[in-house]
């Protein structure tokens, strides 16, 4: 079998421009569903990537905040704080008084006074608790041990529900997988829907390159040109809408990366969205391949159906 | 390109092979050694090794299972003779011709061009069954946004050839149709005639040993029809061999060449087979 030589390379991205100006309008229509679809991956990818970062940031803070009642009386505090104190796995206990907590939130929204001065001077917060724990492994245990405490039943700041008076790690990594999830499940299902349509569009841009160019696909095959050679301009079309698209996603990710997460930072100062440069690489390369992969694919299925060798 | 194509396919091919030609190629050569040189002066012109052999060809469309297009055809053309292939419309013409060129495969029997088992032959080696072989249509198959040295010189490109072969050999068989001084016009600017001459070039120009027509001058008046004609005979003179499927009975008889005559998918005519010696 002959191989294809770096003339007729050039050939087929000729006649692969003309195939793209030809059917402007079609090929626009695979190149915006490629660039659309691999834009949410991307996206989603990032998304991932802090998800990840927070579940990790909050999983290294061990830590079990107990929430009490403003009418709480000192003994009954005391008396908590003892018993905390003498579990296993606790490490120390630190009382946040609810005008401390004031001033911890009002230090944590410093970028926006805006939502500290819509307070009225009121204080909804409550006083807590802090317990540090020595073992990680232990904050389930210990977190059981609290809630099943009679005083702290009657002190929790919810006394309906003393487990929603405790926040620990846990619980927001559960709650933050839960919410996830639900985004990943929307994401995925949207990127397949995505895929499928760049899938249509490839493909009748290809049937529609191959009908144009029937006539001249007939001579080739009546004077000997070899299959790939017949074929390399379709499977080339269908790669040049991919890189395009493919191309088109990375700008507008690095923008995002450039633009928006520094913003998104600054007003999520909270968010640890600090991603290296190297992940983005990656993501940039999968993109690119998955969109070759989607061109190749869509144009080889198309010319499986549409163009007889 | 592979050497199989090659054998038996060049133009000139040896006179060593003998008169009666085996039905199954694979005998050829045995049979061409035992054969005794003196046969040669005694054959009369063309001789050699066939080009084209139907071995008990029958072949039924899906569409008239009733109905072969072609039934228990045998057959050989050999290297550098002239043939047409007469019969009404719906005779099986273009099926044998595709079959050449293995648009087609036969339902039953076997197809050898130069030794070559059409039917088993790999579906990417096709292409390279038909660089060897030029195509001649009725409609021209032209690329009406292309002129005529770019029509020809496309049959050329698309199988890898050099610019600079391309720019030796368009316009050298551009001249050999007589239309030298057309290189740059379009198709639509050249009469039915000249547009079945760029045809005929594009064919030739990767000089194939086996030219195969189709209606070549179904289109055509028969004074042009008579020029094509000429020039067909011209290129058959060079040593290609030319099958030339047709219903135009007249220019045939007028011709004098070997005539197969096909009715309703059967061969009932083969008119120089005397001279051949065709055993089938």
């Amino acid at each position: 079998m002959c191989t294809v030589s770096m003339s007729s390379f050039a050939y087929f991205f000729s006649e692969s421009l003309k195939g793209f100006a030809r059917n402007l309008s079609t090929a626009l229509g695979s190149i915006v569903t490629i660039f659309l679809s691999l834009l949410i991956i991307g996206v989603f990818l990032i998304g991932g990537l802090v998800v990840d970062n927070i579940v990790n940031s909050v999983e290294d803070k061990v830590s079990i905040t107990a929430y009490v009642a403003d009418d709480a009386s000192q003994e009954d505090i005391d008396a908590v704080e003892n018993y905390i104190t003498g579990l296993d796995g606790v490490a120390s206990i630190h009382f946040t008084t609810k005008d401390q907590a004031l001033e911890n939130f009002k230090n944590s929204m410093t970028s926006n006074p805006e939502i500290v001065d819509q307070l009225d001077g009121q204080n909804p917060l409550p006083a807590s608790i802090d317990v540090q724990l020595s073992d990680a492994q232990m904050v389930e245990t210990v977190a059981g041990e609290i809630e099943s405490n009679e005083t702290f039943q009657k002190i929790a700041d919810n006394p309906d529900d003393p487990s929603d008076s405790l926040k620990y790690g846990q619980k927001t990594v559960d709650r933050l997988f839960t919410v996830t999830n639900y985004i990943r499940t929307i994401g995925v299902a949207l990127v397949v829907l995505l895929i499928f349509i760049a899938f249509v569009f490839i493909n009748n841009t290809i049937r529609l390159s191959i009908l144009a160019r029937r006539k001249e696909i007939a001579i080739m095959r009546l004077v000997g040109a070899s299959n790939n050679f017949i074929r390399g301009p379709f499977l080339m079309e269908g790669a040049l809408h991919a890189i395009i698209g493919a191309g088109l996603s990375i700008v507008v990710m690095e923008v995002l990366r450039r633009v928006a997460l520094p913003q998104i930072q600054s007003s999520l100062p909270w968010l640890p969205i600090n991603i290296p440069g190297s992940s983005f690489g990656i993501i940039y390369l999968m993109l690119l391949v998955s969109g070759l992969v989607i061109g190749l694919l869509g144009s080889a299925l198309a010319m499986r159906r549409y163009l007889k060798v | 390109m592979t050497n199989a194509n090659n054998q038996g396919m060049p133009a000139h091919a040896s006179h060593s092979a003998g008169a009666k030609a085996p039905a199954r190629p694979n005998l050829t050569a045995q049979l061409s050694a035992q054969l005794p040189d003196l046969d040669l002066d005694t054959v009369a012109q063309p001789s050699g090794t066939p080009v084209i052999t139907f071995d008990h060809v029958t072949k039924v469309y899906p569409a008239q299972p009733s109905k072969p297009a072609l039934y228990d055809i045998s057959l050989q053309v050999f290297a550098g003779e002239f043939v047409f292939l007469v019969g009404h419309s719906g005779s099986g013409k273009t099926t044998l011709t595709r079959m050449i060129i293995r648009e087609i495969k036969p339902t039953e029997g076997h197809i050898y061009i130069a030794d070559e088992d059409l039917s088993t032959m790999r579906n990417w080696r096709v292409p390279y069954l038909r660089r060897n072989i030029g195509t001649v249509f009725q409609d021209f198959k032209l690329l009406p946004n292309k002129t005529v040295f770019e029509n020809v010189a496309f049959a050329l490109e698309v199988i890898g050839k050099s610019r600079h072969v391309i720019r030796t050999q368009v316009p050298e068989v551009l001249r050999l149709v007589g239309l030298q001084d057309k290189l740059d016009k379009y198709p639509d600017q050249l009469s039915g005639g000249e547009q079945q001459r760029v045809s005929i070039a594009r064919a030739i120009v990767n000089r194939p040993p086996l030219l195969v027509c189709d209606e070549p001058t179904g289109n055509l008046d028969p004074q042009t029809s008579r020029g094509i004609m000429d020039l067909l005979e011209r290129i058959n003179r060079t040593g290609t061999t030319v099958l030339v499927a047709t219903h135009d009975r007249e220019m045939v008889d007028n011709m004098r060449r070997r005539v197969i005559a096909l009715d309703k998918g059967r061969l009932t005519r083969d008119q120089d087979r005397g001279v051949y010696g065709f055993d089938v």
